[in-house]
């Protein structure tokens, strides 16, 4: 059931506009998250549901009335709202700011009776906040004081709670206390509930749907793995996530990656080095960030799809010869992994485990050898534990042995590198 | 767990028991002690005897010198004294909180300056003295200057259909200022008025008629109502005005009704007794560390203590160097400055 419509709503401060057409709503017991940078109207867009601030154009409608012919209390017996962290610098006690939560169901010169005790204790049992009752807001900790916030609210007897960041300046144990219990009071409570959240792993862990705001408009909005898209965030936010799905979870989960590690593609390579790399089953993945951050023209082959360095290749795009997934190296893509070879400086090798499939690819360090490169081996562990091909592979990696510079680990690799790059141009 | 949450309210009875209780006490001390001494029992029954139908309980042991001083000299001070000291505390408490500034008082937007600006035209021009008598013009162009100097002060800060506090607060200061320039104006000019003027802003009883307490009780008493009622959403308004609409309060609404009753209950206060300083500033201050700041309790509280102090101040004004009588707005000073030291140094802060 929808109990709160927002109908193509235009926010103003002065004459900047800061809200355009945003219209959406929300059914009971729904969790929708609000997402968006800085700046993009998030907090406008409660302030203008919650009545405090009027739209030039547009209607909110609190149970299909419009919340700007309410009266104010009437607002406020159907609709709460826990604001961003405030600052409470005097000496009510927490029950005394619970109860207040009481005010637009009173008459004037009426107290507090029974029935309003009853519904604060309530309130603060649900948030685990009732053995602080007699405690000084001021002396509690920031995530007991929002604990008493939505205390507060759901003393009002909302049927929409709006929340401004909830989980900000929280930590982890505090976070997720609160996400648990917003979840519960949408289920058990049926609550409508509309959060601005900065966290898109805990939103997606938590919402039924999210709203993404972008300069005041809508720019996304439906489930959350639907809108949670990498290149949304990129037009959004303006920074580069990896999105994956959590293989316990099943939500999604979002990984920045910092614009300074990762230049963009058409970034030239700050080294003159054509380096080809050979490796596999995630064994190239510190290797490969390693070199790309230090500004290396990188190439790499053969890699299965699916394989973990073959998506780190295909994330920092650098040219990779692939095969289908869980395939033997057929000789074509061989073919065209020597040609990547004769076009690279250096070969490393890295330190990845050989099977029958892959075996190929050690012939092409060999070849590599032939042809006169350089060719850095990572061995790191002892090839006899990395052979799954009965010893063929150990005997083809003694021959390489000889013709190769052999290091330890990928840093090895990287002063290796700067030693034959003044060789190789000097 | 335990918790006994209505059990706040028989407190809060039994606070304000105890103060009304100390006010009247302070009320027949400071009608007993004077020039002419009466013992305190006499002085009570004196006053009991005024009041219709109990003067046939109590018989008439004393003389008609002793009546007429009670009666006519001091009890009209004494019962100014607690007029003026509810409505500035009461005042001094609304203001505080709408403020959300612990420096704010009765006199935040000018009202001050604007009756004393009135007071003093009325004696330096003599103004209506022979029409009204000057019994009552200078407490109505003390009036007239106080409530005038308000809405001078509301229309600079309005914005819109909205009040904001800073521009109220800094439209107030710059009002203030100047009407204390053009009183300081008058003061060179006034000759042999000036040392009348000046008694007069320094706040106190000295031309205290029956005529004012009829005037400014019941405004007081009414003022006193409406900001009762909404006690429940000054405790709200402290948490900020955004919160405050949030939890249903209809903010612009009682930030208007609130500063316009207010003001009236000080300019009434001014008008009948000069600028009485401090009583309006601490007595919230010191409310709030003994009762707490829900102001369901703190607002009356305040009124029975600041009446009860403001007496006991006048008294002393009266009698610490005798036969001169001091103003009063100078002992209020004198011993509340000391005292708000001593909290401000004890609690180490201060909240509204």
């Amino acid at each position: 059931m929808v109990i709160l419509k927002v109908c193509g709503v235009d926010c103003y401060y002065g004459s900047v506009k800061v809200l355009e057409d945003v219209s959406f709503s929300v059914d009971s017991g729904e969790l929708v998250g609000l997402l968006g940078p800085n700046g993009s109207g998030k907090t406008t867009l409660l302030r203008a549901i919650s009545r405090t601030l009027k739209p030039k154009v547009g209607t909110v409608l609190l149970n299909e009335a419009d919340i700007f012919n309410m009266k104010s209390s009437d607002v406020a017996k159907n609709l709460a709202v826990v604001p961003q962290s405030s600052s409470l610098e005097f000496d009510f006690t927490a029950l005394d700011l619970v109860l207040m939560g009481r005010h637009p169901h009173m008459r004037r010169f009426e107290r507090e009776d029974q029935t309003d005790l009853e519904i604060a204790k309530e309130a603060m049992l649900l948030t685990n906040t009732w053995h602080l009752a007699e405690k000084p807001i001021n002396e509690l900790s920031g995530g007991e004081r929002q604990l008493v916030m939505i205390a507060r609210a759901l003393a009002q007897k909302p049927k929409v709670l709006l929340l401004d960041e909830p989980t900000s300046h929280l930590d982890i144990n505090n976070q997720i206390g609160i996400m648990d219990l917003l979840k519960k009071i949408c289920l058990e409570k049926g609550i409508a509930t509309l959060a601005v959240f900065h966290d898109f792993n805990l939103a997606s862990r938590y919402c039924d749907s999210a709203i993404l705001l972008h300069k005041g408009k809508i720019f996304a909005m439906g489930r959350v793995d639907e809108i949670l898209t990498e290149e949304n965030i990129r037009k959004v936010f303006n920074v580069e996530v990896m999105v994956r799905r959590h293989s316990i979870t099943n939500s999604l989960y979002v990984v920045p990656l910092s614009s300074l590690q990762t230049p963009l593609q058409e970034t030239p390579s700050s080294r003159n080095l054509k380096i080809h790399v050979i490796c596999g089953g995630g064994t190239g993945i510190p290797l490969i960030k390693l070199l790309y951050r230090n500004g290396y023209y990188l190439t790499a082959g053969v890699l299965n799809l699916l394989d973990s360095d073959y998506e780190e290749c295909q994330m920092l795009k650098i040219p990779t010869v692939s095969e289908a997934p869980f395939s033997p190296i057929t000789n074509e893509n061989h073919e065209r992994n020597l040609n990547m070879i004769d076009q690279a400086d250096v070969v490393i090798l890295s330190n990845v485990c050989f099977g029958n499939g892959n075996l190929k690819n050690l012939d092409a360090a060999l070849y590599a050898v032939e042809k006169g490169k350089k060719v850095v081996v990572v061995d790191e562990t002892p090839i006899q534990q990395r052979d799954f091909t009965k010893g063929k592979a150990e005997k083809l990696y003694g021959k390489l042995k000889n013709g190769a510079i052999i290091v330890r680990n990928s840093y090895e690799t990287l002063s290796v590198l700067k030693i034959l790059e003044n060789e190789l141009r000097p | 767990m335990e918790v006994n949450y209505l059990k706040k309210f028989a407190k809060w009875s039994l606070i304000l028991v105890s103060l009304s209780a100390i006010l009247l006490f302070s009320m027949s001390v400071a009608t007993a002690i004077g020039p002419m001494a009466i013992p305190f029992d006499k002085a009570l029954k004196i006053i009991l005897h005024q009041i219709p139908f109990m003067d046939n309980f109590i018989p008439v042991q004393w003389e008609g010198l002793e009546e007429s001083v009670i009666v006519q000299l001091r009890l009209p001070r004494v019962l100014s004294a607690v007029v003026v000291g509810v409505a500035l505390s009461i005042a001094g408490v609304a203001f505080q909180c709408l403020f959300r500034n612990p420096m704010a008082d009765p006199y935040v937007l000018g009202v001050a300056s604007g009756a004393g600006f009135g007071a003093a035209l009325a004696m330096v021009l003599r103004l209506g003295f022979s029409f009204f008598g000057a019994v009552y013009a200078i407490p109505l162009m003390a009036s007239i200057g106080a409530i005038s100097t308000v809405f001078l002060v509301y229309g600079i800060a309005k914005t819109g259909t909205e009040l904001p506090i800073l521009r109220l607060l800094l439209a107030g200061i710059a009002v203030s200022s100047f009407f204390s320039a053009l009183i300081s104006v008058m003061m060179t000019f006034a000759g042999e008025d000036l040392h009348a003027v000046y008694m007069w802003l320094l706040g106190g009883f000295s031309l205290s008629k029956w005529e004012y307490i009829y005037i400014a009780t019941p405004t007081v008493i009414i003022g006193f109502i409406i900001l009762y009622a909404f006690a429940r959403d000054f405790n709200i308004i402290l948490l900020g005005e955004e919160q405050a609409k949030q939890l249903g309060v209809e903010v612009e609404k009682v930030k208007k009704t609130v500063l316009m009753v207010a003001s009236i209950v000080t300019a009434v206060a001014v008008s009948i007794s000069g600028i009485i300083g401090f009583i309006g500033l601490i007595v919230p201050h010191i409310m709030r560390i003994l009762v707490g700041p829900d102001h369901r309790i703190l607002l009356p509280s305040s009124a029975l203590t600041g009446a009860s102090i403001l007496v006991l101040c006048d008294t002393v004004a009266r009698n610490i160097i005798r036969p001169l009588t001091l103003p009063t707005g100078i002992i209020t000073t004198m011993l509340g400055c000391p005292f708000f030291i001593y909290l401000l140094k004890k609690t180490g802060k201060i909240r509204i």
